[in-house]
């Protein structure tokens, strides 16, 4: 059990990071198609040896000549086919705000809920895109959060630094604010959004913003790439990156993980849908030795002794893992009700 | 004249450098902002943004996309740029700088858009993004510096978006031309583009555009109705 729940965080490290660089990789498969659309990959190879946008798409050319189908013979030389590469290159495209992987449509339900209040409208090709996120986040709940979400381990990765403060014997402060601000301006992020009749909440939203500056961080450095600068041009990317890391420091100096834990409305949507969700972490009573490891552990700030893991849960399963006598687990349940009466909440 | 103690004259020190790096600061971009008044890339002036193929009419294509890049992604012509957070409601959205790179109309971006701001569309020729507009005074076919027909060779609905006369003076039909801007990217004519892409919804009927127009300005109608 111990040992599986470990492997589980490893797991979910794996796909955390996998998608971050997936961040990276879906702009330069967007070139990669560009180029390979006009023809132009070995002369691009060629042309930019020994710099960044060369490397990239010269390396992704190998990876993709390896699949299946995507070399054929000429002239008695395996060479590129081109058709094939595109096909290849084409399957994947988008962020973590909205994606195509082969045939399957993912977007962000914050999105489809600002497009549809803002248009009035509800097309289905939204529905299409909306299923898959809204049915796992109705079964899962916070999951996003937790496994996907980009902002979400560079947040986790700043936790960490936290520790290296506190060692440094300069403990970082921790401002508490009530849980309720997310839902309050997750309402009036819609309400706006309805009123103006332009999405206003992905402007701010971390995943996005996150997604939009690295797609333009990758795309500039190839336009200068092909006006004979090289190197990665930071350039390129525009103050909302300064935005996301006053988010960064915000939650190294004053308040852990204040943004997951009070102000983002994203993931105020998900809890909202993940409220009545089965899969949930349990406490077993019987076998809790009361060692508060699990509150100390926890990322959303909550107590899992008193049994509260209700709509702020993202199920990310640190809890478990920092568990020393097996008492968390997850199960197959309704939902939870805190054993005692809601106290101010414990932890660090 | 009042004595402080070391730490005290540090302290002010610091105090007051801060105070006037942030007063110079904030001078500086109050100066910064008046001089980057120039509008975005892709907003240029009377000729309006040029939305990719598919795209709806401006107010319901802002209140319908969701500014992800999946367009960008799809588009293998790299046509598709995004406006800056500097521009505002617009920070996000997809737009085509005509004059850098026209747009070759492989209609990729439609299906590819998970929100309905474009359109799927069937043909190129459905398309309407706007149209070319050629300046005689600056042609070099029409002011008889020259022969040229760039723009001519490379429509995309050569003949009947762009119509050539005998000394290959351009002459463009609004019924056909969608605005892909691809005569615009070259135009030999650098500094000032002889042919440039004005956006809007040109060649489609009359009745849609007179029922999109209704759309675009309710709030104008009612209150002309309730002052009369």
């Amino acid at each position: 059990m111990k040992i599986g729940i470990r492997k589980l965080q490893i797991l979910r490290r794996t796909v955390q990071i996998s998608v971050l660089v997936g961040l990276f990789m879906v702009p330069i498969i967007a070139r990669y198609h560009n180029y390979a659309a006009s023809n132009e990959i070995d002369r691009v190879v060629e042309k930019w040896d020994g710099t960044a946008a060369g490397a990239m798409i010269s390396t992704l050319d190998t990876a993709i000549r390896l699949l299946p189908g995507a070399e054929h013979e000429r002239a008695g030389i395996m060479q590129r086919d081109t058709d094939a590469a595109i096909a290849y290159a084409q399957q994947i495209r988008g962020s973590v705000w909205s994606a195509d992987i082969g045939p399957l449509s993912l977007t962000d339900p914050l999105a489809v809920a600002e497009s549809s209040l803002a248009s009035k409208k509800f097309p289905w090709v939204l529905a299409v895109g909306l299923f898959i996120p809204l049915l796992a986040t109705l079964l899962l709940g916070r999951v996003f959060c937790s496994w996907i979400c980009p902002a979400g381990l560079m947040f986790e990765m700043n936790d960490k630094l936290r520790g290296v403060l506190r060692f440094l014997e300069l403990p970082p402060r921790n401002l508490r604010m009530e849980r309720s601000t997310k839902y309050g301006l997750l309402a009036a992020g819609l309400l706006l959004t309805t009123v103006l009749a332009v999405p206003v909440l992905g402007y701010i939203y971390p995943p996005a913003v996150l997604s939009r500056e690295i797609h333009d961080l990758v795309f500039a450095t190839f336009d200068r790439a092909e006006h004979g600068r090289f190197g990665f041009w930071v350039g390129g990317m525009s103050w909302m990156t300064f935005v996301f890391m006053t988010i960064i420091a915000i939650e190294l100096f004053v308040s852990r993980r204040w943004w997951c834990r009070y102000v983002c409305p994203g993931g105020g949507l998900y809890s909202l849908l993940g409220t009545f969700r089965p899969l949930r972490v349990k406490l077993k009573h019987e076998k809790c030795t009361e060692c508060v490891l699990c509150v100390a552990a926890c990322p959303m700030g909550l107590n899992p002794m008193k049994n509260e893991m209700g709509m702020e849960c993202d199920s990310c399963g640190v809890c478990i893992s920092s568990c020393n006598d097996d008492a968390l687990g997850y199960a197959i349940a309704g939902p939870s009700k805190p054993i005692a009466q809601t106290s101010p909440e414990a932890g660090p | 004249m009042k004595e402080y103690s070391r730490r005290e004259f540090l302290r002010r020190m610091l105090g007051n450098t801060t105070r006037a790096g942030v007063g110079t600061g904030m001078v500086y971009g109050a100066l910064e902002m008046r001089e980057s008044r120039t509008p975005p890339q892709g907003m240029r002036g009377d000729l309006g943004i040029v939305r990719p193929p598919g795209a709806q009419i401006e107010s319901d294509f802002l209140s319908s996309c969701i500014r992800c890049t999946d367009c960008a992604d799809a588009c293998p012509a790299q046509c598709i740029l995004f406006f800056g957070p500097e521009a505002g409601a617009l920070h996000g959205t997809p737009y085509i700088q005509t004059d850098e790179k026209g747009c070759t109309l492989c209609m990729k971006c439609g299906p590819a858009c998970p929100s309905e701001a474009l359109a799927v569309l069937e043909t190129k020729e459905e398309v309407s993004m706007g149209r070319a507009v050629v300046d005689e005074r600056l042609c070099v076919s029409f002011n008889g510096t020259g022969v040229c027909g760039a723009c001519h060779t490379v429509c995309p609905l050569r003949n009947r978006a762009i119509i050539q006369d005998h000394r290959n003076r351009p002459n463009v039909d609004v019924e056909h031309c969608t605005g892909c801007g691809l005569c615009e990217e070259v135009c030999i004519v650098r500094d000032r583009r002889a042919i440039r892409v004005v956006s809007g919804r040109f060649n489609i009927s009359e009745q849609e555009q007179e029922q999109e127009q209704d759309r675009e300005e309710p709030e104008r109608d009612q209150t002309e109705e309730a002052t009369s």
